[in-house]
């Protein structure tokens, strides 16, 4: 179905409920993976998941289509998952970098992740990060998103992607040899 | 020590996991926040019935004014009506008031009577009455 085609089902109010439900079912997985890696908590994922799809369907009639629906779904969850950890940090009295290290250094105790020493070690790495380098280190090596499609997401050019990314795998490889 | 190259390791996932059944779970939370409320609840706008609350609202003001008004009135009519009624209704009897009465009640009320009084002696001389007087 093209995507011009789906957006208008989406719009009508006849076909908007059988549509949405397809857009739940083809994004709730990857915009979960998304947002998770950005928050990292399990229960705050599943509230910034829910408000961007609120989000997405009340300003579906502002989607104009001069982007891509899933490029435009991205940037609503990124936009709300750093807002989410902004808020949830100044709630805190901490930098959103002293949260996410806080949630990082009790990953082991968290019920929903079964990682191992490795997998700890490399979110650590990560948070040595400047934050747009862990965000496109996390989209494009967990997420594998394209460059291109990266780009549409965040609004920045392939090239400044790519540099951003070969800076991050040099910190990260440098973090991980250490003991 | 082993150098750690990115590109070959074998790749390591995030190790976030959701509980069971979560993904279904969402579904079903997310459509009743968005659907629902939408379709199937009809949302009466507050705005539309503004003018019914406001004529509501100056009829109980004058409606209350009134009735108030009233009450007042008829509260001057219900003393009446009960003085009325204790007075023709008690069951105070005289004897119930005479045990109320104490010693300085009952000297207040003797010095109304002045037996005494030369006036009233001749009074009594000069009326034919007197002997209807002291039979009542």
């Amino acid at each position: 179905m093209e995507e011009k085609e789906f957006i208008l089902q989406l719009l009508n109010p006849k076909t908007q409920n059988n549509a949405f439900q397809k857009l739940l079912t083809d994004y709730k997985r990857p915009l979960y993976n998304h947002i998770r890696n950005i928050v990292l908590d399990h229960d705050d994922t599943n509230d910034v998941l829910q408000n961007t799809f609120i989000k997405v369907f009340q300003n579906l009639n502002n989607f104009k289509g001069e982007s891509k629906l899933y490029s435009w779904m991205y940037r609503i969850a990124t936009n709300e998952s750093i807002t989410f950890i902004n808020k949830k940090a100044k709630l805190s009295s901490k930098t959103s970098q002293e949260l996410k290290s806080k949630i990082v250094e009790n990953l082991e105790a968290d019920i929903h992740f079964d990682g191992n020493a490795i997998q700890i070690k490399l979110q650590k790495a990560i948070l040595t990060l400047p934050e747009k380098q862990q965000l496109v280190f996390k989209m494009r090596y967990f997420e594998e998103i394209k460059y291109q499609e990266m780009s549409t997401i965040l609004g920045t050019s392939v090239g400044a992607l790519k540099a951003s990314y070969h800076l991050a795998v040099k910190k990260i490889e440098i973090f991980m040899t250490k003991d | 020590m082993n150098e750690f190259k990115i590109n070959k390791e074998n790749k390591i996932t995030s190790g976030f996991t959701t509980p069971e059944g979560y993904f279904d779970d969402f579904s079903i939370d997310t459509n009743n926040r968005i659907i629902l409320p939408k379709s199937r609840i009809k949302v009466i706008s507050i705005n539309k019935k503004r003018w019914v609350t406001s004529v509501a609202a100056v009829l109980i003001i004058v409606l209350s004014i009134t009735f108030f008004t009233k009450m007042e009135v008829s509260n001057s009519d219900d003393n009446v009506l009960m003085e009325n009624y204790i007075t023709n209704n008690s069951e105070i009897s005289q004897y119930d008031l005479i045990t109320l009465l104490d010693n300085k009640d009952i000297e207040n009320l003797s010095v109304e009577l002045n037996l005494n009084d030369p006036k009233m002696d001749e009074e009594f001389d000069n009326t034919n009455e007197i002997e209807f007087y002291l039979t009542e």
